[in-house]
């Protein structure tokens, strides 16, 4: 994410809590957003212009899986419990993914963690996530590919972080 | 019209989330282990964010939203920090 | 225009409290800690989601609010989680009617005796 979104974000976030679109109070949203992100070098990328329709586009593709992701697995999970026999086949998978970036590693978890029957336990050093998961009707296969559909959303929201993982 | 009955939804809805809190106390009182406490605990704050919210549309005023925008950031952190101290035996 | 926002936010308020109770039910009858972070995580918080989307139908109850706690929760929900999890497979809290365990090895050989650091 360039600074162009990182600033509307932060600011969007400040008008929506104060709650009126007062001239003074536009000037000191941009001035706090601003200011946070002198603070926390935040977007310190410029944005570029032509791949920002393409960024928004993805977003908002990411939100409504998020959303939808969220909504079917709480109806699974409430059919799961519901259910007087109580399916569950419980299991700590392994799902093997290369990844580099830190951010990209903890934004796709928190993604998995919200698809239905999963929760993601442990991530090892290369990327790979090991998730509790409910059932096992899906193979191994299918949660890489769809881990690996995350991460591409991820780095085209992004752009292409170069902060890499510390050595400990 | 449409009122009273909006009204009385959200009032029944409010005794239920008071009751699961209480569900939710107990078991953190008689939880299995302290991980099943911690989780308990989480819930109930879940549950409280839920009364408040209910809380403001029955009062309809915006107020408790932001007692519940409070409750909800700081109730993410201690859930967090509570698991990392527990799991490590230190906080940072 | 008051009647249909009041029928939505009847039913809404009500669905949300069925996920609220769903999710009691859950951390009650699963049987370990793993299978009932799902059901705290995810139902209840759905439950109180759907309570928040009643909210941005009814006036005067400031909609921006709503909806930036709407993305707090759904952001902090699984994070907060994810860490009660980790922290239970490292305190060693047993799952229960495992199928497979894939990071039962990697952990055996993490806790090897020579010390670290």
């Amino acid at each position: 994410m360039g600074s162009v979104l990182t600033f509307f974000l932060l600011a969007g976030v400040y008008l929506a809590l104060s709650g009126s679109l007062v001239t003074s109070n536009l000037i000191a949203a941009a001035l706090i957003a601003l200011g946070i992100m002198l603070l926390l070098r935040m977007g310190q990328r410029p944005e570029r212009i032509q791949t920002l329709p393409r960024v928004l586009w993805t977003l908002l593709r990411y939100l409504g899986m998020l959303l939808a992701d969220m909504v079917s697995s709480g109806v699974q999970v409430a059919r799961i419990v519901l259910d007087p026999k109580l399916p569950i086949q419980p299991a700590i998978l392994k799902i093997p993914c290369e990844e580099q970036s830190d951010l990209i590693s903890a934004l796709s978890a928190h993604a998995i963690t919200l698809t239905p029957g999963e929760l993601v336990v442990a991530i090892d050093e290369q990327g790979g996530m090991y998730t509790h998961c409910l059932d096992m009707s899906l193979s191994v296969a299918q949660r890489v590919e769809l881990l690996r559909h995350h991460r591409a959303m991820l780095k085209t929201i992004l752009g292409e972080t170069n902060e890499t993982r510390e050595a400990p | 019209m449409i009122e009273t009955w909006v009204e009385w939804t959200l009032i029944f809805s409010l005794a239920v989330h008071i009751v699961l809190t209480g569900v939710c106390v107990w078991r953190v009182w008689r939880g299995q282990n302290v991980i099943d406490r911690l989780i308990g605990a989480d819930l109930v704050g879940t549950l409280a964010l839920a009364v408040l919210v209910l809380i403001a549309l029955i009062e309809r005023t915006s107020i408790y939203f932001d007692v519940a925008l409070g409750l909800a950031a700081l109730g993410f952190m201690a859930s967090i920090v509570l698991a990392k101290y527990l799991a490590d035996q230190r906080v940072l | 225009m008051e009647t249909l926002f009041g029928l939505i936010v009847i039913l809404a308020v009500l669905i949300g409290t069925a996920f609220s109770v769903i999710g009691v039910i859950g951390f009650i009858r699963l049987p370990d800690v793993y299978t009932r972070l799902h059901a705290t995580g995810k139902v209840s918080v759905f439950g109180v989601v759907l309570l928040l989307l009643a909210g941005l139908f009814w006036t005067p109850v400031s909609p921006g609010k709503d909806i930036v706690l709407i993305g707090l929760l759904l952001l902090a929900a699984p994070v907060a989680s994810h860490a009660i999890a980790s922290a239970a497979y490292r305190l060693g809290i047993p799952p229960q009617q495992l199928m497979r365990n894939d990071l039962a090895e990697v952990v055996e050989k993490e806790n090897d005796p020579t010390p670290q650091g």
